[in-house]
């Protein structure tokens, strides 16, 4: 055969959990030129690896042993950001497991190796992929960084091009649009591409887009469609189940995962999210029973996440076993010293500790919780520590924490009932509506306030109002976005001001950070360019 | 005890692998007959359980988008290891991009060339190209051509023989007729112009 020495520059990880294999491999890879080449036994050794190099190609078996599979370990570099788009993985499998399709498409293997194959025919896919890599280099960085537009205009190049790439690009640039915010355009998209040909990934995207623009039958009949044709993309079950919810159903939802539950029995994301829907419908058996296979399943394996053991012990807690809760989390923590500081977990052993009739231990396990930064924590885990501060008798802490939330997500109504109903089981029914009431009202006052100042030209005043509001309340992207504008919109009518100018900008990126699409950010834009003009046709 | 079928998927996967392990040393060793018996023997295994998968309404095609010259190429480079005879590659009228199941596009494929290297007198043909809205993939060998007997039997009645002949036809007949587009389905194509030529037609 052909010896290159191509890859002599490139860095491979083989993952196999059988030494023979993994020699054998190696010298299989060495024939074709590789000379960077480092073999992993387990995941949590290759996990070891990425810390000490950079790897271009990663070839993983299917089976890893140690209770770990090749796409759970997939799943979980993509996830954490561990490899970035422009790394190739590889999987390499006796057969094609379809039940393993995942529910983001960037959780996908870059391809499947099917044993057993010859030293040629993995050189012939190696340059084929990594070609593919290379002329999808640009767009793959454009992805990481988030930048969609940029990643939308390259995808056209390619599909213009009408190259073995073409379909590659549309693939990427159906889901840019859906993350640029672009839902209509994302549906007009994936319906041309199903009138050409239909293929299930366009069918999921469709559906997706549906459901994102608000229409929740057209999104569940696509997808009771694609699942009657392809029973085996778990992508569909999760994202049908994602409706349900969404449209107030969760025991649809949950009927769903459970029938993808029974064709894909080790997906620790399915169980993950069984645990989620039945935790929103307050049912703690199901949670306990979800999450007890995926802690046992993860246990001492790189796998394991700290939530997991937070969200069980919290359901052992509702199920009247705090006892067995601090007994989980107490686990936790002896063995994985990095779960003393998650506030999530201290927030539920706090809980449990009082439940089991351990005040000291349950305010020490509170005070290690509100030492995170409480601007920074997402909604479960902060409800998470206001309930535990209610649990403990500290309502005034557990007031202001909620109030907070509440105004950082003045219009999520769903949240809004689960913050009443959190007050109301802790004896707090008194104020668990007017808490809400009040905070919403303030926000809308505040807002009102602003245009009406805004209107009678007070520009400054108005900008001013709502940078603090903004600072106060940095998750709320509508005060944020307001914000911006407010401050564009004094410099716009008063003059160019340094710091007005940064901060708007600040403002500005917070939003197209975590809402590319928010609606006010077009408004923004129209400002930016019209300040531009301005001033730099008065030469300023 | 575990269920049969769980049982054999499983032993399926294990000989698989210790194939694999065999066909890497036969590599090494530049022992190109031991590597084509154990590459055959896995084909043998994975018709075994796609056979089970349409006895039992499991087959199906998962369907992407492949560049079609691909499969080929592989093939071809996986077959000139193990043959003396000549592998001749036909890409010209390929299409760019087809859409189907290449997982089950090459099983179908790797069949049709153990059985045309078994009859040919010196060249094995591979093409792929497009007609009727189809691509079509196409073994040819130069040796005797199919028996009328094969050329004649209803698609679904062929009986399994000892080199599995009868077995890979079928599954190459379930395969066409998974893939379909609208209304159009698959279709296997068996003739003689030459040789034997096997002739995979799918819809674009």
């Amino acid at each position: 055969m052909a010896l290159t020495t191509n890859y002599s520059n490139k860095s491979l990880l083989i993952l196999d959990d059988l030494p023979e294999a993994r020699s054998s491999l190696r010298s299989q890879v060495g024939m074709l030129g590789f000379e960077r080449v480092v073999v992993s036994g387990t995941a949590r050794d290759a996990l070891e690896q990425f810390r000490k190099h950079r790897f271009d190609v990663i070839l993983a078996d299917y089976y890893l042993g140690e209770g770990t599979d090749g796409q759970q370990f997939l799943e979980f570099l993509r996830t954490r950001r561990i490899i970035g788009r422009g790394v190739l993985f590889i999987m390499v499998t006796a057969e094609k497991r379809y039940e393993s399709v995942v529910t983001a498409a960037e959780c996908l293997p870059d391809d499947y190796l099917l044993k057993p194959f010859t030293a040629e025919v993995l050189k012939l896919r190696l340059e084929r992929l990594l070609e593919k890599k290379q002329r999808l280099a640009r767009i793959d960085k454009l992805q990481d960084r988030g930048d969609w537009a940029g990643v939308i205009a390259a995808c056209d190049e390619i599909i213009e091009a009408r190259d073995r790439y073409m379909v590659d690009a549309m693939r990427i640039k159906g889901n840019a649009l859906l993350a640029a915010g672009r839902h209509d355009d994302a549906v007009v998209f994936y319906q041309l591409m199903l009138l050409e040909r239909p293929l299930p990934w366009s069918k999921l995207g469709l559906a997706r887009a549906l459901h994102l623009r608000g229409d929740s039958q057209d999104s569940k009949d696509t997808l009771s469609g694609l699942i009657a044709e392809s029973p085996q993309l778990m992508a569909a079950y999760d994202l049908l189940g994602k409706v349900h919810l969404a449209a107030g159903d969760p025991d649809a939802a949950l009927a769903v995962l459970d029938s993808a539950c029974a064709i894909s029995p080790n997906s620790l994301a399915r169980h993950r999210a069984v645990a989620s829907v039945a935790e929103e419908k307050g049912d703690f058996k199901r949670v306990e029973q979800a999450l007890d296979k995926v802690v046992k399943r993860t246990r001492n394996t790189p796998l394991r996440e700290t939530h997991d053991i937070a969200r069980l012990g919290n359901a052992l807690t509702e199920l009247g076993e705090p006892a067995k809760a601090v007994s989980i989390i107490g686990e936790a923590l002896t063995n994985y010293k990095g779960d003393a500081q998650d506030p999530m977990l201290a927030a539920v052993e706090a809980v449990a500790q009082q439940k089991a009739g351990n005040p000291d231990k349950a305010r020490a396990a509170l005070d290690r919780a509100l030492q995170a930064d409480a601007a920074t924590l997402p909604v479960a885990t902060t409800m998470a520590v206001a309930k535990a501060c209610l649990s403990t008798g500290r309502h005034e802490e557990a007031q202001g924490i909620l109030r907070k939330l509440v105004q950082t997500h003045h219009e999520a109504t769903d949240l809004h009932q689960r913050v009443s109903t959190v007050l109301r089981d802790h004896g707090a029914a008194a104020i668990a509506e007017s808490l809400v009431a009040d905070s919403v009202n303030e926000i809308i006052q505040l807002n009102n306030d602003a245009v009406r100042r805004a209107r009678a030209g007070e520009l400054g005043p108005a900008a001013q109002m709502l940078t603090e509001a903004a600072q106060r309340l940095p998750g709320n992207t509508q005060i944020v976005a307001n914000a911006a504008a407010a401050l564009y919109f004094d410099v716009l009518h008063n003059g160019l001001d340094a710091e007005k100018v940064r901060q708007a900008q600040v403002f500005q990126k917070a939003v197209q950070a975590v809402a590319p699409g928010h609606p006010k950010l077009a408004e923004i834009a129209a400002l930016v360019a019209q300040i531009r003009e301005k001033f730099a046709a008065s030469g300023q | 005890m575990t269920e049969f079928p769980a049982l054999a998927a499983l032993t399926i996967h294990d000989v698989k692998n210790r194939l694999n392990l065999l066909v890497q040393h036969a590599e090494r060793k530049g022992d190109g007959e031991t590597l084509r018996l154990a590459m055959e023997a896995a084909a043998t295994l994975t018709r075994l359980l796609q056979a089970y998968k349409a006895g039992t309404g499991q087959l199906r095609a998962e369907v992407d988008s492949h560049a079609p010259a691909d499969v080929v190429e592989e093939l071809a480079a996986e077959f000139r290891v193990q043959t003396s005879l000549r592998v001749e590659l036909e890409l010209a009228a390929a299409p760019v991009l087809a859409c189907y199941d290449e997982a089950l596009v090459r099983m179908v494929l790797q069949d049709a060339l153990y059985n045309a290297m078994r009859h040919a007198r010196a060249a094995i043909r591979i093409s792929v190209g497009t007609a009727d809205g189809c691509v079509e993939f196409s073994v040819a060998d130069d040796g005797p051509g199919y028996p009328p007997e094969i050329l004649g039997t209803p698609a679904m009645a062929m009986p399994a023989d000892g080199e599995g002949t009868g077995l890979g036809l079928y599954l190459a007949r379930q395969v066409a007729e998974l893939h379909a587009n609208g209304a159009r389905r698959g279709e296997l194509v068996l003739g003689n112009h030459g040789g034997a030529v096997f002739c995979l037609r799918l819809p674009l």
